[in-house]
């Protein structure tokens, strides 16, 4: 049984709901901000007890090496974005190689590619420092560098994945519609985020020390 | 929307505040800043305000109008599509199954995991496809 009024007080006017994957996705990438803390405070709070250690091991760090991976990610994060602008106008494919007319595939394609090279920028380095004596199994700073970047690079492949499955579906579907769009926007939200991110942790590792 | 809004900026400022009382009250007691309640006190007031300040853009870009549902309606009533949900699909079952090799792979032995790995890469394309393909291509 209703108790709702019969005549509600405004007739018919037509209401834009808010879109529920959209904000789903924001709260839980508000649950990912506090996963991220807690590896922060990780950081922290081993850097806190051992800060000879520190010194000794953030000098092997290669700055500019991790400063150009930067730039790359974060170059990602407005690729993706141009994607979205494409999305939102329902255009999954290009319409001519001036990047102007490109659709969401080309745009993520693109952004795949770049966020695919910061992942293997990010196991060369990896590499060079194992070489160099900073190991998972090492030491305090070894535990708190690679546990905190580690999860990060994960969350990065993970977003290379939604990115190719996202791109499937804009070639799988006759015509790109608003589904399909809200994809490749909260596809979009988890990058930005992970991208915001890795700045938080390239301020803190490379730049704090 | 608008008194959740209200609310989660209250939290925001609430838990800044507190992160800063914290680390003040942390550095006179102790001498040192206890960084671990900083930060996850800091990053909750984040949080707060990250999605107080998404759910603002939602509430300015559907024009701040109250929905019906949220007037004077009972739940049942005006339901609002709440997404696509299916009610069939084996899909979520099946990537349960590898991640569960997967983990167990971690704590038993890795080659449980190349088991699980492609498990749950195939459980993940047909469950992002199921309404992509056969009867519900569109």
């Amino acid at each position: 049984m209703s108790t709702a009024s019969l005549s509600p007080t405004t007739g018919h006017v037509s209401v834009s709901r808010p879109n529920v994957v959209a904000v789903g996705t924001i709260v839980w990438l508000g649950s990912e901000v506090m996963f991220f803390a807690g590896l922060f405070a990780i950081y922290f709070t081993l850097r806190a007890s051992s800060p000879e250690l520190w010194a000794e091991q953030t000098a092997k760090l290669n700055f500019p090496y991790a400063l150009t991976n930067t730039l790359i990610l974060v170059a990602s994060s407005f690729t993706a974005q141009f994607g979205v602008f494409a999305a939102e106008r329902l255009q999954s494919r290009r319409t001519s190689w001036n990047p102007s007319r490109w659709g969401m595939i080309e745009w993520f394609y693109l952004s795949y590619a770049l966020g695919a090279i910061f992942v293997a920028g990010q196991v060369y380095e990896y590499a060079k420092l194992v070489s160099e004596g900073v190991m998972f199994n090492g030491d305090a700073y070894g535990t708190a560098f690679y546990i905190t970047t580690g999860f990060h690079g994960l969350h990065v492949t993970g977003g290379l994945i939604a990115f190719l499955l996202v791109i499937g579906r804009a070639y799988s579907v006759k015509h790109f519609g608003h589904k399909e769009a809200t994809s490749s926007i909260v596809v979009s939200y988890y990058w930005h985020f992970v991208d915001v991110v890795w700045i938080a942790l390239f301020l803190v590792i490379y730049v704090l020390k | 929307m608008k008194s959740n809004i209200v609310f989660l900026t209250v939290f925001a400022v609430f838990f800044a505040l507190a992160s800063a009382v914290y680390t003040v009250w942390n550095y006179l007691a102790e001498g040192k800043i206890e960084i671990v309640g900083t930060v996850a006190i800091g990053l909750s007031a984040i949080l707060a305000a990250f999605i107080g300040f998404f759910l603002n853009l939602v509430n300015r870009s559907q024009g701040g109008i109250l929905l019906p549902e949220d007037r004077d309606a009972d739940i049942d009533d005006a339901d609002p599509e709440l997404g696509h949900f299916s009610p069939w699909s084996w899909w979520p079952f099946m990537i349960g199954v590898g991640l569960f090799l997967v983990f167990l792979g971690l704590a038993v032995g890795i080659w449980v995991m190349f088991i699980g790995v492609p498990f749950v890469l195939i459980s993940i394309v047909g469950w992002v496809y199921e309404y992509y393909r056969g009867n519900f291509g569109h």
